[in-house]
């Protein structure tokens, strides 16, 4: 039993022969067992890719990715994934997909996890795979991935065709299953609000390449929104900051304490990640799981102010 | 609450059934395996009509044609039944420009465009495993269909030389005595499912396999005599040296022929495995 769900090292893809075709470059990350994680980032910004790797679909040109402690083909039997266009046969109906899963995964198949999910959407069994809506074609492929009894679900926009009410329905489905037992989920979006509060973890990419990478909560915890005057806010790490009037509103990772002249706030994971988008020169940070600085780049040392003390370390414990 | 869920109800109770990808392939394609059923049983059909309806019919007018005095039987009959000699023999020697089109489009080019191929993989089911039952399952089927075929067509064949229009060494009559015309099956089964895998769209699949396998049926078609030594006989019209082509070669060409196809069909299969194993992990 490994503690590693996924592991990154300098993992690069590049489609065809162009130099510049890289979807993936230099990515180096690691996601826990039993995390909710979240993949964010741009169009374009290799999130697929990523997943894809993790998946054993695609082979890395350059670096290496293991999957639940062996090579994503050996684990191939252990996690379950749901493509960004969700594929399914046209021609089949949602009993006979159940029963293509039963068939392909004769070890592992849980009817029932996967009927229940179907039956929660009111869907026929009966009905042609090509007769569903977007919506419930999202569902068959989720109950495929789930009645596998996944140890890693790994999915790919998987809410973008839902209604918010599904979405949320949905979403409480996977969660308690997760939780249950103790599956490791990971889902790239590009809506940011439809992840906030179901995720424990976050990798945000950017033009193929990590820009954040940890514990949510240490994340956050490590960037302080502050408003003020406008001043130097040397030492600390600035992500973004914008003036109105004479008034500046930054992100920062903060170095040391803060001077007296500013408000803090704690960013929300939303503008955490539209700071990260709408700056794609700030430095990228990766933060371990234990919070401590060792493997962070960018800095994560030095005391806060008073507001963003209590923040910090729980962080790192969770 | 889900407690303990250990019903798996939905497995159905073991017996001779298809299961696993077999099921999988089965059920997918199932459409096209009609669509050659249905193939087989009609040109069987139309066999047995030509030789024991129509051609029964020819050859007892033929008989009292002969019998008449004033004699000179204009072969219209005879032509008309060779007429339908020469479209089973194309049907059956041309099938495999459409059993390569199928595979391009259908077998593999479109599950890839598709993702349904990416979706089998991220099953418990590894990519060469799925490559194998994709080309298992139809040569299964192809190889059953076409031996009926070959079988039925070479007692059409023997059945009267009287009525025969075509010379064992036309194209359709070459091919369908024998092994070649499955090797050409399978040989078209495994470039479509290379020109999908290396494609991975449906239409440009199927243009292609459909391309090569036309190119590669008439190139042979042309130079299949040069398979066997030819046989020389001297000295007997006008004193000049004559190659013939006798009717005992018509094994060992056919074989020859037999073994070329198998040969591109092997290098086809290997090509797949090998872009496959190169792409996925």
């Amino acid at each position: 039993m490994t503690d590693t769900a996924i592991e990154a090292a300098a993992l690069g893809k590049r489609f065809g022969w162009r130099q510049k075709g890289w979807a993936l470059r230099d990515c180096t990350l690691r996601l826990p067992v039993g995390r909710v994680c979240a993949v964010v980032g741009p169009n374009g910004a290799g999130k697929s890719t990523l997943l894809a790797h993790a998946a054993g679909l695609l082979a890395p040109t350059e670096g290496g990715i293991s999957v639940l402690g062996t090579t994503p083909s050996a684990a191939r039997e252990r996690m379950a994934y749901v493509a960004q266009d969700k594929p399914l046969y046209p021609q089949l109906t949602v009993a006979e997909t159940l029963r293509m899963g039963a068939e392909l995964n004769p070890r592992r198949w849980d009817a029932a996890v996967a009927e229940r999910i179907v039956e929660e959407g009111g869907l026929d069994f009966g009905s042609k795979i090509r007769s569903l809506s977007g919506g419930q074609r999202t569902r068959v492929a989720l109950a495929l991935a789930l009645g596998k009894r996944p140890e890693l679900l790994l999915l790919d926009e998987p809410m973008a065709d839902l209604d918010p009410l599904a979405r949320h329905q949905l979403m409480g489905t996977l969660l308690a299953d997760s939780a249950e037992h103790g599956t490791t989920v990971v889902m790239s979006s590009h809506v940011v609000a439809e992840l906030e509060g179901s995720c424990d973890h976050l990798f945000l990419l950017g033009g193929g390449r990590v820009r954040l990478a940890g514990p949510l909560d240490a994340l956050i915890a490590a960037h302080t929104l502050v408003t003020g005057p406008t001043g130097d806010l040397a030492p600390h790490t600035v992500v973004e900051s914008r003036t109105t009037g004479r008034q500046i509103t930054a992100l920062i990772r903060p170095e040391g304490r803060i001077a007296a002249g500013w408000q803090t706030a704690e960013p929300s994971l939303e503008e955490l990640v539209l700071a990260h988008l709408r700056a794609p020169g700030a430095p990228a940070l990766t933060l371990t799981d234990e919070g401590d600085a060792d493997n962070s780049r960018g800095g994560n040392g030095g005391d806060d102010d008073g507001e963003t003390n209590g923040t910090r370390t729980h962080g790192a414990s969770v | 609450m889900t407690t303990a869920v250990a019903a798996t109800a939905t497995v159905a109770p073991k017996g001779p059934r298809p299961r696993g990808l077999v099921w999988t392939v089965l059920r997918v394609h199932r459409p096209a395996l009609l669509v050659w059923c249905a193939y087989v049983l009609l040109m069987v059909g139309w066999m047995l009509w030509v030789q024991h309806v129509s051609g029964a019919r020819i050859r007892a007018e033929l008989d009292t044609c002969r019998r008449r005095p004033e004699g000179a039987c204009i072969d219209v009959m005879t032509f008309s039944h060779s007429m339908n000699e020469g479209w089973i023999g194309t049907f059956i020697a041309y099938s495999s420009y459409g059993i390569a089109a199928w595979a391009g489009a259908a077998l593999v080019g479109r599950e890839l465009e598709r993702g349904t191929a990416q979706l089998a993989w991220t099953q418990s089911v590894t990519p060469t495993r799925w490559l194998t039952a994709k080309l298992a399952v139809p040569a299964v089927a192809l190889t059953a269909g076409t031996t009926v075929l070959v079988l039925v067509y070479r007692w059409f064949w023997s059945a009267d030389e009287v009525l025969r229009g075509d010379e064992w060494y036309y194209t359709d009559p070459f091919l369908n005595r024998g092994p070649a015309i499955l090797a050409y099956a399978l040989c078209a089964l495994a470039v479509g499912a290379l020109a999908g895998l290396a494609l991975r769209r449906s239409l440009p699949a199927l243009a292609v396999a459909f391309g090569f396998v036309l190119w590669f049926h008439l190139y042979l078609d042309d130079h299949w005599s040069e398979l066997w030594p030819m046989r020389t006989i001297t000295g007997t019209v006008s004193g000049h040296d004559l190659d013939a082509l006798p009717a005992s070669h018509f094994w060992p060409l056919h074989l020859m022929t037999t073994g070329v196809v198998l040969t591109v069909a092997a290098a086809a299969t290997g090509a797949a495995y090998w872009l496959l194993r190169r792409r996925t992990r």
